[in-house]
């Protein structure tokens, strides 16, 4: 008997948000959109109940691209459905699976382990958040005024996180099916633009000054610089609190995504039947977009995740890790830590104490993952998610087409295919791991991370290109059959 | 095409959950202003819960 048979009487029970029936108006799509959205940011601002403070945030810089908010409800973010997608990404492009997704009864099962192994990893992010160190302190006061204990109000904070854990993975199901794009997308967006605005527009009465009121108070006179035009008056400028480099590098990613997303090989396609009816497979630069990135990081995030974990219960030898203010400043976890912002490697100018040998090796290393990394996720996203050759050219069979001067067969056409798909997947992955890395060196408005800018800004444009579809189908109803949906 | 939500033209894109037509008849079906209820009620639960004991 396969695992198929015996994990299937639970696997096709797991809870499923019921699917619309109908053709949903392009307005209600918007309106659940922005509901759930409101319901994110809403859950955000609820602090846990039984907390003593707020403690310190395990995922610490991650936390721009997992979203959710420390000692929130939504604590865990969208952490888990990343870090179960990586278990299921490694698992069916490795074909272990054995699930053809193309048949019903695998895509049940699909779904259901998919479902299964996010809510067993919220359980398993949450239990060391609350059991383990300080990231989520519980106050024994409140245990003793319930008559519940220590350990009973750990219970009730590990309820709460993981209650929240599994209602992110349903609010993303009714994105999913019911709204516009996908909820994890939209939380990226939401969790990196309300750090980017804050950046830009926040005020020192909120806290660190952003780089509007920054600027207002050097033209103002109330912000030194330094002596004009020395090396001190060229920093201010630069780093803080002039901030012109992370201005500069949010522009150029913004433009560099924009740019790539229309950077594409157009194979060119004509219709068997009808002549003259012509079209083009567009295999895009950044084909299997900069999700996978996002895998890579919090594979990164994980090993991170332990080293805090292995550190708030012993002491660790000092091969493995040295921690100072609970971050990591030798060992094998220094040089794992990815590189998040400009104090992590400007030595020369005394951002840090590392040895400048030690920074060049992590940066190494950082660069392998992401590069390396991110080739090799951008290679099992696309043969997981039908974008793969032998999918699409099956895809282009069945809508009747055929690429000119080629024989009408999948496997001809599959050949052609695979001259150009795993190229592009491949540069695309490299170039976007490469981007993400030097953003984050050069440091961003409002610290949103490299691949959190990125990610926010290829995610919008995607939503972009579904809202004009959306908008087209709206307006032609016969073209709801040429995109292929009822 | 039998791929879902995700067949829309030639391209598709998902998010990190995928989720597919088929259904099983077996599986418990959450409608989603359910969802969006309880969301919102055990945000409310949570915070009176704080503003009241702690």
């Amino acid at each position: 008997m396969s695992w198929k048979e015996a994990a299937e009487p639970v696997l096709t029970r797991m809870p499923v948000v019921t699917r619309p029936t109908g053709h949903i108006p392009f307005k209600r799509k918007l309106a659940w959109t922005a509901g759930v959205l409101f319901v994110y940011f809403f859950l955000t601002n609820i602090t846990l109940f039984g907390l003593e403070s707020t403690g310190s945030d395990i995922f610490g810089q991650f936390r721009s691209i997992l979203a959710g908010e420390q000692g929130s409800i939504l604590q865990v973010g969208i952490g888990p459905i990343v870090t179960a997608s990586i278990v299921l990404q490694l698992l069916g492009g490795a074909n272990l699976l054995g699930l053809d997704t193309s048949d019903p009864r695998d895509q049940v099962l699909y779904q259901g382990l998919q479902k299964l192994l996010v809510i067993v990893v919220t359980a398993m992010t949450a239990a060391p958040m609350v059991f383990a160190g300080g990231f989520l302190p519980a106050n024994p006061a409140i245990g003793n005024a319930l008559g519940i204990g220590l350990f009973g109000i750990q219970m009730v904070i590990f309820a709460q996180v993981f209650i929240g854990g599994v209602l992110i993975l349903f609010m993303d199901e009714i994105v999913s099916k019911w709204g516009v794009g996908s909820g994890v997308g939209l939380f990226i967006i939401a969790a990196v633009s309300q750090q980017l605005v804050g950046g830009f527009f926040s005020w020192s009465g909120l806290g660190t000054p952003g780089f509007f009121a920054s600027w207002f108070g050097i033209i103002t006179g109330s912000v030194e610089l330094g002596p004009t035009f020395t090396s001190e008056w060229f920093q201010s400028l630069l780093f803080s609190p002039g901030e012109l480099l992370a201005l500069v590098t949010t522009a150029l990613i913004f433009a560099v995504v924009v740019y790539a997303e229309s950077v594409r090989v157009e194979i060119p396609l004509s219709h068997a039947r009808v002549k003259g009816a012509r079209g083009r497979f567009p295999v895009k630069l950044i084909y299997a977009s900069v999700l996978p990135m996002i895998l890579v990081r919090a594979l990164q995030a994980n090993i991170q995740f332990f080293g805090q974990i292995i550190n708030s219960q012993t002491t660790m030898p000092t091969w493995l890790g040295v921690y100072a203010d609970g971050q990591p400043v030798s060992g094998f976890f220094y040089y794992f830590a990815p590189i998040q912002s400009r104090q992590d490697w400007m030595w020369f100018l005394g951002f840090t104490n590392a040895e400048p040998w030690m920074i060049f090796t992590r940066v190494a290393i950082d660069l392998t993952f992401m590069v390396v990394g991110g080739a090799i996720f951008a290679i099992f996203w696309v043969e997981t998610t039908g974008m793969g050759p032998e999918a699409t050219a099956r895809q282009i069979q069945n809508s009747g087409m055929q690429i000119p001067g080629f024989r009408r067969n999948p496997q001809v056409v599959e050949k052609v295919m695979e001259r150009y798909i795993p190229q592009v997947t491949v540069i695309g992955g490299a170039l976007v791991g490469l981007l993400a890395v030097l953003a984050n060196m050069l440091g961003t408005i409002g610290n949103v991370t490299g691949e959190g800018l990125l990610l926010t800004v290829s995610i919008t444009y995607k939503l972009y290109e579904e809202i004009a579809e959306e908008q087209l189908m709206e307006m032609h109803p016969m073209m709801r059959q040429m995109f292929g949906r009822e | 095409m039998s791929s879902g939500q995700n067949s829309g033209g030639l391209m598709s894109s998902a998010g990190l959950v995928r989720y597919f037509d088929a259904e099983d008849r077996n599986a418990i079906a959450i409608n989603p202003k359910t969802v969006m209820a309880f969301c919102v009620l055990f945000g409310v639960f949570i915070q009176l819960l704080s503003l009241t004991i702690a």
